[in-house]
This record gives C-alpha cells, structure tokens and sequence, in this order.
C-alpha cells in the first residue's frame, strides 16, 4: 500500500468514528496545549523581566560599584551602607583603568518627604554626578538635565521624575517651581522622560535627581557614595575592567590580603544571565509537567487503540482474508495512532497559542511563542502516537484471522 | 487447480491433548469446476476451508494451488496468494460497516500493490446487480444485497478461485437462491468455486461433491458433466 493511501485510509477510518477519536485526542491536546501556552507565557514574562532589567539598569555596558563585601541585597541607602567608597575613587577609576568611558557618582536615599505645597510624596532621592545621565541614556521630557555648573556651585536645582511630577505638581507645570526635599528648597529644572516599569511591575519614574556635591554638602552631609556607575568603551572587556577596578580600589583603600574587599563589583550582564537561568529552570518544570501530561494522553491513546484492536478483530481477520500481511495491519494500527496524536497535537498547539496570546494581552504583555517549544511539542506528539501505538499495533497485526473470522 | 495431497491438522486442545480434524485428506480440483465441500458441523470441513484458504497449513501433507506447494510458505507470503488468488465469501458477509458497498469492493486492491481502480469495484457492482448501492454503508444493505457485495469484494483482485464459507447460511431462501445463481454464472464464465456447506439443497447447484465425515473424505461424487466452459 502506498504511504498516501495508507494514511488516507486510517483518516477514514478516524473520521467515522469521531467520538472515540476525539477522547483519544483529548490527553494528548491537553497536554500540547498546556506546553505551548506554559511555554509562551513563561516566554512572553522571562522577556518583559529582561525589559524591565533593561529599563532599571538603563545600559549593560556598565559596572556597579556598591561599598561593603558581598552583595547587598535591596537598595542601598546612605544610612544604611559602609561609608567606604569615597568621592576621590570616581576620577581615579576614570583616569586609571583603562577601557573606562566614564564613572558617574551616585548618593541615594529613599526616606526624604518631597513636598511641594500641601502634596508630598516619598521618592527615590539620587544625588548623582552630571555624567549620569550620558551613562544611562536617560532623556528629559521637559527642561534640561542637571549640569557641570550646577555641580560645581552645589547648585539646589532637581530634576524630577514623571511620577514625582504628577503627584506634586498634578498638571501644573514644574518647570521653575521649587520644591522641599527634606525641607531644604530645591528649584526643578527638568522632568525625566518617563522610564516604565522596573523588575516586579514597579514605577521607575518615583525617583529624582540632584547634583551629586549639592546632595553630599547640603542634604545627606556624607562624604561617601551608594553606587559608582562605571561605563566602558567595550561591554565585552567587562570581566577584564571588573578586576582592574578591584585591584586599584584595593590599592586605593589600602587593603592587604587576607582582608576581604570592603566594595563589591557588579555587572548587570552577570544579573541578567542569573534571570535568564531562572527563567530557564522555570521552563524545564512547566515543560516536564506538560511532558507528562502528553505521556498520559499517550497511555490513554493506547488503552483506547487496545479497546479499538480487540473490537475490530473482525475487521482485521477480513483484511487478512483479503491479502493484508501483518505488517499491513500493524501500519494501519500506527498510523492511526500517530495520525490521531498528531492532529491532537496540533489541535493542542492552535489552543494554547492562544491561551498564550489571550494570557498576554491580559497581563498587557507583547505575546511571544517559544518557536523551540511548538516544535518540540509537534515532534513530541508524533513521538508519543508511533511509542503508545506500537503495542496495539502489534497486537492487531496479531490477530489470528481464523479465530477472528469465526463465527 | 487445487491439489489436496494427504492433508492433516492436528490442533492442541486446552490441557495439551491432540484432536484431530483431518486425516489424509486428497483430492484434486480443476480449474473451472464448481465443488462442493459437504460435511456436518464438526466434520473438519472448516479447517479444510482454512487450509484452502491459504489461512491456515496443514500439520503434514501436501497442499498445491495453482502448481504451487502453498503449505510451506510463510505468513506473509501466505497473505500474498490470498491476495492474488483467493476470493473469499463468507457466511457471515464480514463487509467492513463503516465503508460504503464499493470501498468494502476495493478493499482487496489495497494490498497488492496497484493503483486504486474504483471503476472497476463499480463494475464489479453492476455485475453483481448492485450498482445503484454504491455509496450505501454496509449496515444500509440487506443480507442478500451484503453477501453480493461481498462476492464482488471477492472478484476484486480477479482470483481464479473463489472460497465460499456457507455463503447462504444467513439468507432467507429467496436471497440464498439469488446468491447461488451469481455462483453458478460466475462458474459458468471459468472460475474455480469451491463452496462449503452442510445444506444439500445448496449442494445440488454444484457439479461435484466432496462429503467430509469424521476429518476424512467419505465420498466424491461428480453429480453431473463439466459444461464447457
């Protein structure tokens, strides 16, 4: 028989009896739908988690710079960190290693009331250096940024995120107005372009600005820094650039082995391969849980082909009487299978695609499809219709005609 | 056309005892007669169905079809010879009931191997008095109407002989002698047909018959001369 008529035939024979093909189906579409759709959504979240790195982080072609050994975990504050990393370290980093572009400064604080009239919010405060907003590429919607002049003369001037604007300024035009940072006056002179969401949905436009000595002499009163940005000329040198850092910082706060560093270098590449490995171990359970799911459609195309075989021994022993070899019969039995595995499979596919759409636009997320994973899910099902059917085909192919045709 | 030399089977029953069906059966048939296989339930004549069906081989003797020992063959070379020489009716017409009349018709072709040719299973129907029921399920048709599709199933693959297994066993007598005259114009246009039954009505369309008592041929009657085919 020729392949074409061989599948043409098991088609006819699915299609007349469509209830029983359906619930043979069923597991198998179950199973294939649950994968695409876990898959695309876990896909569609592990992107926009990127995103949102992306947006908080600004560039990947930096280093973070934080005082204190380890990690720390959660935002450093002023009061809340080793007030080891200095002012001078900055320029020195600048000017002594080389494949650095620029070093900006960072003091933050997030425990200042900002009040402008009778409205107060409680923002990120960043005194940052004039070169950070060329490090992160941030832009203003409105204003200017914060300049080499302001710095110098420990100017009170503040740029202002979008959210910092809505709430004190609530449609009034900041541009001008000063506001009260811990009571001290500030003038706004810019309004941040607006940044999105950050890691876990949060607002990154809570935040501003003010020029970094302006912050350490007349708000903080701190000599010390929270985070030093350095950017480089080639994001690739990072691993290189990171260790020259330690080493001149070292030297510079005068640390001699054993003692540990009391600063600790970070990359946001190394932060980003860490999400995508998260990502990656949360996709291996949902695929194995949707793989066994799949398994279980399998067993159940099986137990229902069985059924199948022992109801349609006549069938069988009337094929055989007509010349059908057992090989015949065991093809028609797989390709039945397979056939029916596949079409479920493709059926699963279509459904969860769209879950995974629907799912997406819900979350008001862009919708991506693990193009690896449909196609994984294709083979699979074809897999688990030629492995469950094999045994009923067997058992088909086996059928005695005589005892079948008997009667 | 057939050569039945010294045919036994000899099964296993449940606890390991041999029963024996047939004992040194032979005969021979020639192309073009029209045979009747005659016994009583019991008698072996259905195992002898199977051995000359080709779905079955002798636990000793001889069996050749055609000029060729077809007791040696294996399973699917067995199946090859059903499909090119054999048609097969059966008491209980065993059509396929979710295929229409001409797919149960073609069903032959699909094994051997050639391209699918509708209009011959069409032909086939019209031959058979049935082309108006082509596209009918088997379960729409009656029982004489299924057992005429049946033998156009059965001259699907053109076979010189046809094997039939109490073809009118299950008719009411009108569509028995329907069934019967279809044989005998089949016989008179050259097939073999070899035709199992216990009835002697059924018995008397043929020109011989062989009565099979106890496993054994107990006599081969000629009731009347070959008309030339």
């Amino acid at each position: 028989m020729s392949a074409q008529r061989v599948v043409a035939s098991a088609w006819r024979s699915l299609a007349r009896s469509k209830a029983r093909s359906f619930f043979m189906m069923l597991g198998v579409i179950v199973g294939i739908a649950a994968l695409t759709a876990l898959a695309s959504v876990g896909e569609a979240t592990r992107q926009e988690t990127l995103r949102q790195f992306k947006r908080m982080l600004g560039t990947f072609d930096t280093l973070t710079i934080r005082p204190g050994a380890g990690s720390t975990r959660g935002m450093p504050s002023l009061g809340s960190v080793e007030p080891s990393l200095k002012f001078p370290d900055g320029p020195a980093i600048a000017a002594g290693v080389p494949g650095v572009k620029r070093v900006a400064l960072v003091q933050q604080a997030f425990d200042l009331d900002v009040s402008y009239r009778d409205a107060t919010t409680v923002p990120l405060v960043l005194g940052v250096s004039p070169n950070w907003a060329d490090v992160r590429g941030e832009s203003v919607a409105s204003g200017a940024h914060l300049s080499e002049e302001d710095d110098r003369s420990l100017a009170r001037v503040t740029v202002i995120g979008a959210d910092v604007a809505r709430v004190l300024f609530q449609g009034e035009d900041p541009l001008g107005k000063v506001i009260r940072i811990a009571d001290v006056p500030f003038q706004v002179k810019g309004v941040m372009a607006s940044r999105g969401a950050g890691p876990g949905g949060a607002s990154l436009d809570n935040m501003l600005v003010v020029p970094v000595s302006t912050a350490s002499k007349r708000l903080f009163n701190r000599d010390y820094l929270t985070t030093l940005v350095v950017q480089l000329n080639d994001a690739n040198a990072s691993d290189r650039v990171a260790e020259d850092v330690r080493a001149l910082l070292r030297e510079r706060h005068r640390i001699i082995p054993p003692a540990q560093d009391d600063f600790t270098v970070g990359s946001p590449r190394a932060t980003l391969a860490q999400i995508s490995k998260v990502g990656t171990t949360l996709s291996k359970v949902v695929t194995g849980v949707a793989v066994i799911a799949t398994l279980i459609g399998g067993a159940v195309i099986m137990s229902l082909m069985l059924i199948g075989v022992s109801e349609r021994r006549r069938e069988i022993g009337v094929r055989r009487a007509v010349g059908a070899t057992r090989a015949d019969v065991m093809r028609q039995f797989l390709v039945e299978a397979t056939l029916i595995s596949a079409l479920g499979g493709a059926i699963g596919i279509l459904i969860g695609a769209g879950g995974a759409t629907v799912g997406a636009l819900l979350q008001k997320l862009p919708p991506a499809y693990m193009w690896s994973m449909i196609g994984g899910a294709v083979a699979l099902s074809v897999a688990v219709g030629i492995v469950f059917g094999l045994y009923p085909a067997w058992k088909a192919a086996n059928v005695d005609p005589i005892e079948a045709l008997r009667s | 056309m057939i050569e039945a030399n010294h045919l036994s089977r000899t099964y296993q029953r449940g606890d390991g005892t041999p029963v024996t069906a047939l004992r040194d059966v032979t005969f021979t048939i020639a192309a073009g007669e029209f045979v009747v296989i005659r016994g009583a339930s019991g008698s072996g004549k259905s195992s002898l169905l199977n051995i000359l069906g080709c779905l079955d081989t002798p636990s000793s003797g001889r069996y050749r079809l055609a000029g060729e020992d077809v007791s040696v063959l294996p399973d699917d070379e067995r199946s090859h010879v059903r499909s090119r020489r054999i048609g097969f009716v059966f008491q209980s017409f065993n059509l396929l009931p979710r295929a229409t009349a001409v797919e149960n018709v073609e069903l032959p072709a699909l094994y051997t191997g050639a391209a699918p040719d509708r209009a011959r299973a069409r032909k086939l129907l019209e031959r058979v008095g049935l082309a108006e029921r082509a596209e009918h399920f088997a379960t729409e048709l009656s029982g004489g109407e299924q057992q005429r599709v049946a033998i156009a199933r059965a001259l699907m693959n053109d076979p010189p002989v046809l094997l039939a297994d109490e073809p009118t066993g299950n008719l009411d007598s009108a569509a028995g002698e329907s069934v019967m005259q279809l044989f005998t114009s089949l016989h008179e246009g050259g097939r073999t047909i070899v035709l199992v039954t216990h009835d002697e009505q059924v018995a008397s369309f043929a020109d011989r018959e062989i009565l099979i008592r106890d496993g054994v041929v107990a006599s081969d009657t000629v009731r009347r001369e070959r008309s030339p085919a």
